[in-house]
């Protein structure tokens, strides 16, 4: 079971067990999300993990990492609604199953240390060409992204629906504000994410209390007050429905469709919300894909999403272009039928086990584990798995066809071939 | 039932052969929640060319007719096998790769139906000509996205490249033009062929008791008939030892142009220990000369030639075996020239005794954390089940290679073999 430990500057999280091979540490920092920052703090996931002072190249840091047994050290940003999340990561096997006992746990907590407090630093500035190669690296992980159509149809989709909002802001920063970022900015920036983030740090494995007295020893951050919202219900006084159509020279169209639910995280309506989508198009055994792709062969794959931090709900599939209109009239037929009350109690049944199953999962997975507790201590919302599922289980019927006419179309984004003919 | 063990990885696996000719191994994992069984043919895209069951003709089906089968197995009789999951509160899901296809499952409760489940829906087969008809618009939108995928393209279109006549070249999922040829007759000899329980294999790991799932699994399986078991013969492709093409240019709407060189190997070793030493030893050059700890990864990345993307893979399976390096870069041509400078220069490669030892450390410990997952464990277990090994080999081969073994491979290393494939903009 989960420890919790107020710790200077950090709350930390232990879950100790001894069914994996491996231990995970994981360091999450939170801070706004804003269209000013979301590329600095994108931009310094990137270069935090290149060097430290003791190992000052990407070299040096791999090949250390290589000589502890292959001990990973990533990082990555994400959003949790109206906030922006660093979560720097490290695994590496449990000394119970190595041929010499070195100290792994020590050296990646020490890691850690260094990459805030030891960092590669030349006149109060990250060092100049890693901060240029970095910023190249993520220029080029910007564009490559927009070549994967599936990534690009869905950001286009977010852009449009919450134009003024953050909804609208990109979680990984804008290719035009690389550029202006120096390498004296961006460590005045990590400085700040030192003093002001809110952090929790977790700890998945093979440990007991003791580790406690070590990251006092080893790992401190000055405290502060702070306390970011994250979940929100997005909301648009649009009056209309936006649909935006863009070609490219593709085979497949891609559709992406977003939903205003008035619902989120924090609702009572959450774990209704949360049965609905997957009645609706969380499983292969959900309506859309029975009807979509199984009935009318329209698709290969089809399925919705409920993003119960900014509070929306999302379809894509990828089609012919010229099934545009059926698809949507499809999608929207399934959507009118539960909200007029047509709902079969085995579907709603075969759902929550789904549901079920895929929350059990979790237990088996150090990264999955860590994210579930992370929704919950952002939000301070105190509820075990085994709450959350029986509350999964209690959603009745009625709850359902409920909260399925809070939903309203909102944003239609489609990305299709140079063919395709408008709306006919 | 027989037990392997391993005391490094503090794992147990548990093997038996059922009297039908299916090899069964479970592997228990106290503490997990989760089950997830794999049950997997020898049956790939690159079957093409076979005599079917009780025929003695070679027939040619066409290309993408295993991936077409993988669609179909879940058709019933009485309804459709992901509902019949669905209904215990599993998830259920296939592939199909160049050698093999493979059907699964994950559940966190009622693990035996689960189980016989899988069982039951791989092992009979239901088509109509309808539903045949009704899965070919399902397959030509997964051929579509695909299509549009450059690293995918890059990938295949790099493999591709290699081999003249080898049906390792075949799509996975065929074309259209293919697919629209599949019809149920050829589904069933195609079935009938591949799905003996003798070509088969049930991997099981996770939350399971070993005597009741393996008695479950014997009992079910001797309820039911198959034909006599009988050698499958595949057509052995004569394939030349030059390469198809040498360069390829693909032009998509992308921004990021992306490059792969691969390289041919000929010398396609037949004794199951030498391949293992063989492949487990070029991951560790590959290690030496190419990941984020070498000084060319450093060098091509301060050039800006590379980013993060760039890796290095060598693929051995059956009677094809390949390398494929290369990544994303606004460089393709210069990065393509390095590769090939490097591979004209590894006849004068000197390995250091402490890079070896810190990469062969590296990829000991890569293995270890493969034991986290269910998932993870049944893959791994699947690809080296059917090139003969059992997954514990790996570990204990791995920790015997010697820089010598690394030498060894120095001779495949030649530029004509090599070919390039690009994808840019348009």
């Amino acid at each position: 079971m989960e420890t919790i430990y107020q710790m200077k500057g950090y709350t930390l999280h232990l879950i100790p067990t001894k069914k994996f091979k491996t231990m995970t540490i994981s360091l999450r920092l939170q801070s706004p999300l804003t269209r000013e920052t979301t590329t600095m703090r994108t931009l310094l996931t990137f270069v935090l993990i290149a060097a430290t002072r003791k190992l000052p190249s990407t070299k040096t840091l791999a090949m250390y990492l290589d000589d502890n047994y292959g001990a990973r050290l990533s990082s990555n940003i994400g959003t949790k609604g109206k906030s922006q999340i660093i979560n720097v990561n490290t695994s590496f096997i449990n000394e119970v199953y190595l041929p010499q006992k070195d100290s792994l746990l020590m050296n990646q907590i020490q890691l850690i240390s260094d990459l805030f407090y030891d960092p590669l630093i030349e006149n109060d500035a990250f060092n100049e060409k890693i901060v240029k190669q970095k910023k190249k690296e993520l220029k080029e992980r910007l564009q490559v992204n927009k070549d994967d159509k599936f990534s690009y149809s869905l950001d286009k989709l977010f852009e449009y629906m919450g134009h003024d909002d953050v909804l609208g802001i990109s979680s990984t920063g804008y290719e035009d504000d690389i550029e202006a970022i120096t390498a004296k900015d961006l460590y005045q920036y990590l400085l700040k994410c030192i003093r002001e983030d809110e952090k929790h740090l977790y700890v998945v494995g093979d440990v007991d209390e003791s580790i406690v007295n070590i990251f006092q020893k080893y790992l401190q951050f000055p405290e502060n007050q702070n306390d970011y919202p994250s979940s929100y219900i997005f909301h648009s006084d649009r009056k209309d429905i936006v649909e935006m159509i863009e070609k490219q020279d593709i085979t497949q169209s891609k559709l992406n469709i977003g939903y205003q639910i008035q619902c989120d995280f924090m609702s009572p309506q959450h774990y209704a919300m949360t049965v609905f989508n997957a009645i609706f198009g969380g499983f292969s055994q959900s309506r859309l894909f029975k009807v979509v792709r199984e009935e009318n062969s329209l698709c290969y794959y089809v399925s919705s999403s409920y993003d119960a931090f900014n509070g929306i709900m999302i379809v894509n599939a990828g089609i012919d272009f010229k099934d545009y209109d059926k698809a949507l009239q499809l999608i929207d037929e399934q959507l009118k039928d539960i909200q007029s009350g047509h709902l079969e109690d085995s579907e709603i049944e075969i759902t929550k086990g789904l549901l079920e199953n895929a929350l059990k999962k979790t237990n088996d997975d150090a990264g999955s584990m860590i994210a579930l507790s992370y929704n919950r201590d952002i939000t301070h919302k105190k509820e075990t798995n085994d709450e959350y599922i029986q509350k999964i289980l209690n959603v009745s019927k009625e709850e359902i066809i409920q909260v399925s006419q809070q939903i309203q179309l909102d944003t239609i984004f489609f990305l299709t071939g140079k063919d395709f003919n408008g709306n006919n | 039932m027989e037990t392997i063990k391993s005391d490094t990885l503090q794992e147990s696996l548990f093997y038996e052969e059922m009297d039908n000719g299916l090899k069964v191994y479970l592997l228990p994992k106290p503490g997990f929640s989760k089950t997830y069984g794999l049950f997997s043919t020898r049956f790939g895209s690159v079957d093409t060319t076979f005599v079917p069951l009780n025929e003695t003709e070679m027939i040619k089906v066409p290309d993408g007719i295993a991936h077409f089968l993988e669609h179909k197995m879940f058709e019933m009789k009485d309804g459709d096998a992901s509902d019949k999951f669905a209904a215990l509160g599993a998830n259920t899901n296939a592939f199909t790769s160049s050698s093999r296809t493979a059907y699964l499952f994950n559940t966190t409760s009622h693990e035996i139906e689960c189980i016989e489940l899988l069982l039951d829906f791989v092992q009979d087969i239901y088509l109509t000509d309808g539903t045949v008809e009704k899965e070919k618009g399902i397959i030509n939108q997964e051929i579509g996205m695909y299509d549009d995928d450059p690293d995918w393209r890059c990938y295949f279109g790099s493999i591709q490249n290699l081999y003249q006549k080898h049906p390792i070249k075949i799509d996975i999922a065929g074309t259209v033009e293919t697919v629209s040829e599949i019809n149920k007759d050829i589904l069933e000899k195609c079935y009938h062929t591949f799905y003996h329980p003798s070509n088969m294999m049930l991997f099981v790991v996770g939350n399971i008791d070993v005597e009741e799932t393996m008695k479950a699994i014997r009992d079910n399986q001797a309820m039911k008939e198959f034909h006599k078991e009988s050698t499958i013969q595949r057509l052995i492709v004569e394939e030349p030892a030059d390469i198809d093409k040498k360069n390829e240019i693909l032009k998509m709407d992308v921004i990021m142009p992306k490059v792969i060189v691969s390289m041919k190997v000929n010398d396609i070793l037949e004794d199951r220990e030498q391949r293992l030493k063989r492949e487990l030893s070029m991951n560790l050059l590959l290690d030496l000369l190419f990941a984020k700890s070498s000084s060319l990864y450093e060098e091509w990345m301060n050039e800006g030639l590379i980013n993060s993307t760039f890796s290095a893979n060598f693929t051995q399976e059956r009677d094809y075996s390949f390398l494929q390096i290369g990544g994303d870069t606004f460089a393709p041509e210069q990065l393509r020239d390095k590769i090939i400078d490097l591979i004209q220069k590894m006849k004068d490669y000197k390995i250091d005794e402490l890079d070896f030892k810190r990469v062969k450390k590296k990829n000991i410990g890569i293995l270890i954390e493969v034991f986290n997952s269910p998932e993870g464990i049944a893959n791994l277990f699947s690809r080296y089940y059917f090139e003969g090994h059992i997954i514990f080999d790996l570990i204990n081969t791995l920790s015997k290679l010697t820089p010598q073994d690394i030498e060894d491979l120095k001779p495949l290393f030649q530029e004509k073999l090599t070919s390039t494939f690009i994808v840019t903009s348009k």
